[in-house]
């Protein structure tokens, strides 16, 4: 699993959420490769291969890494500001899931290197289409730096 | 030969001495009969000289003086003299004139007294002078009292040794007068005042200058006092000080006033200091609250929402009607929910936001709602009126804001009636502009008037209406941020009309 090539990196400290995300872009059959990790601190050692992940090749990099903003130890934009401000990982798209349209945040991602800032719908209809929709782009349409 | 020169050189002398003299010369017989009138006399008094010869003298003495007359007659004729009588005689014209007379007798050959001969000299305007003279002595005595009486008085020499105290002054300073003669003025200093201030004093009246400005004093018993004190210094005729006059007024209730305010204003500006961090503590507060509640009641939600869906895609089946039915409920709950949070942070977000102004242009403004709220009820029969509306400064999205809410409103409760009428427009008043919204709608019953604005209040119910019940409360609260009014007139079953009012001008933001 250490060295496994991925496509979706999910950090994301709600279970529910991840269950979700997980559930409808398997049923789409979009990813059949995503890790979930639970907090920002695990997410690091992941990207870095340290920690627990010490040995994993960095090169094999996720296709993307889906990133929620707040969450407990290491919140997503100190996650983001690591991942954007190293060569190894830099390139790696990163997408913000966040539950709130009231974030202060948005302009500071952007400004830190988020390829894309996605609210994620109360409904389910919505949430739904919202993961499908990002799974399909950034996995299918979109054509990742090699 | 000489003597008889001398001797027409002294009667040609006396002629001259009567006739060019400034002083009225009359001379008369023992019985009072004029025998000669100089120049001087026909000036003083009017006549000329042929009209008083052989005239008796009470045509120039006022008839209250007339016994005069004949006391100086016969004082003449006991051969006396009179010198400096002052009195009043009276010209042909009748006016009163002051003057000094000398009487003197008027001897024959055989030095028989025949009659006497009076010099007039008048003096009218000395007199004016000295009673003018008096009259400004009085004044200044008056004056003097005046003062004495309304302020508080001290004089010292030029060295500062306290020459006078009025009452005043020991009243004020609690010291008696004998207690503050001969002190040094320093008795009632304060020691409040900077070296400097003081010696601008000193060195103002030492120049002869009058000095003025508010003084602090110190009183026998210890107490202070404040006098508001005019410094004028008397000059000698070298037009050096010898004595400084301070004229004073107690100004302590009027400072104690003043220092008051100033610890009020300094308390003042200290809690709005406070309060304003209070205030800004308790916006970051409810800023992470809002977060917070946005973040952390919409991520469960999500779940309950997702789950349920979960549970009706693999399971649906399994489940009958009713499992459905409930499964639905929970799931419009869960949107309302949503609703409401989203709503909740819209007027919270309301009170932080900061007001930009400029200028609207509210007919297009309305107009553009009014399209787009046709584009969203494509089935409904909606006719709007809108009239020519007044341009105002304020804050472009929050009044779109007040617009959409308010014709959303009367698109809502209109949606029984067959045809929607709704008439916007404006009435300028001096200060105001006061918008209206106009539907033909189901109304409300006036008596419910006062929770129309009210957060999570509403007159209907969800099932009549849907709504969070925060839309008219955003509006109030927008409306109120601009210092304007809003209010409404309904009747049940035939319409409401809502109106918000806003300042010509903006005072503030």
């Amino acid at each position: 699993m250490k060295n496994d090539q991925i496509d979706i990196l999910l950090v994301e400290d709600n279970e529910s959420d991840a269950e979700m995300t997980n559930r409808i872009l398997r049923k789409n059959n979009i990813a059949s490769k995503l890790l979930h990790l639970s907090d920002g601190a695990m997410a690091l050692d992941y990207l870095f291969a340290e920690g627990i992940y010490a040995g994993r090749q960095i090169e094999n990099k996720p296709k993307v890494i889906m990133l929620d903003l707040k969450m407990p130890k290491v919140n997503g934009i100190e996650v983001l500001h690591r991942i954007k401000s190293d060569d190894r990982t830099k390139i790696i798209p990163v997408v913000i899931l966040t539950s709130s349209k009231e974030d202060p945040d948005i302009k500071r991602c952007y400004e830190l290197g988020a390829n894309s800032y996605v609210v994620k719908p109360v409904e389910f209809d919505e949430f739904h289409k919202a993961v499908t929709n990002l799974g399909l782009y950034w996995l299918i349409t979109n054509q990742p730096p090699v | 030969m000489i003597n008889r020169k001398n001797s027409i050189n002294t009667q040609f002398l006396y002629e001259l001495i009567i006739n060019s003299s400034d002083d009225a010369i009359i001379s008369e017989t023992l019985d009072g009969f004029i025998t000669s009138f100089n120049p001087a006399a026909e000036i003083l008094f009017g006549y000329t000289a042929a009209e008083a010869i052989n005239k008796h003298i009470s045509i120039i003495v006022p008839q209250n003086k007339l016994n005069e007359e004949s006391d100086i007659a016969s004082k003449i004729k006991d051969g006396e003299y009179i010198k400096n009588f002052l009195t009043e005689r009276m010209g042909k014209d009748g006016s009163v004139i002051s003057v000094s007379l000398a009487s003197s007798p008027i001897k024959s050959n055989t030095g028989q007294i025949i009659g006497l001969s009076t010099i007039a000299r008048n003096i009218t305007d000395e007199m004016a002078a000295e009673k003018k003279l008096e009259q400004s002595i009085k004044e200044v005595a008056d004056y003097k009292f005046a003062l004495i009486e309304s302020s508080i008085i001290g004089i010292t020499d030029n060295k500062g040794v306290i020459l006078f105290a009025n009452d005043n002054l020991c009243k004020i300073s609690k010291y008696s007068v004998d207690e503050l003669i001969g002190q040094d003025h320093r008795i009632v200093n304060s020691g409040h005042h900077p070296k400097d201030y003081i010696q601008n004093l000193w060195t103002t009246i030492a120049n002869g200058d009058i000095w003025r400005g508010e003084l602090k004093n110190k009183a026998k018993d210890g107490s202070f006092y404040w006098v508001n004190t005019t410094i004028v210094p008397f000059l000698n005729g070298q037009g050096k000080p010898y004595q400084y006059v301070a004229i004073k007024d107690d100004i302590t209730e009027r400072k104690r006033v003043e220092e008051e305010l100033l610890q009020l204003n300094l308390d003042l500006d200290e809690k709005v200091i406070e309060r304003t961090e209070q205030l800004q503590l308790a916006n970051k507060e409810l800023d992470a609250f809002s977060y917070s509640v946005s973040h952390d009641l919409r991520a469960p939600l999500r779940a309950v929402n997702g789950y349920s869906k979960i549970l009706l895609e693999d399971y649906g089946i399994q489940l009958d009607a009713e499992a459905n039915r409930v499964i639905n409920n929970i799931e419009a709950n869960v949107i309302k929910m949503g609703q409401l949070i989203d709503d909740l942070l819209a007027f919270s977000r309301l009170g932080r936001k900061e007001l930009i102004l400029a200028n609207i242009q509210m007919y297009d403004l309305v107009r553009g709602i009014c399209n787009e709220m046709k584009v969203e009820y494509p089935k409904r029969n909606i006719e709007f009126h809108i009239h020519p509306i007044q341009t105002v400064l304020a804050d472009m999205p929050s009044i779109k804001q007040v617009w959409i809410n308010l014709i959303s409103n009367a698109v809502k409760y209109t949606s029984p009636k067959e045809i929607t009428i709704i008439e916007i427009g404006c009435n300028v008043t001096d200060h105001d502009i006061v918008y209206y919204v106009k539907d033909n709608g189901v109304g409300f019953d006036m008596q419910y008037a006062d929770k129309l604005f009210g957060v999570f209040q509403r007159l209907h119910s969800d099932k009549e209406f849907e709504g969070t019940g925060v839309g008219l409360a955003i509006v109030h609260r927008i409306i109120t941020k601009h210092n304007g009014k809003i209010w409404a007139e309904s009747k049940l079953n035939e319409g409401t009309i809502f109106y918000f009012s806003l300042k010509k001008v903006q005072n503030e933001k």
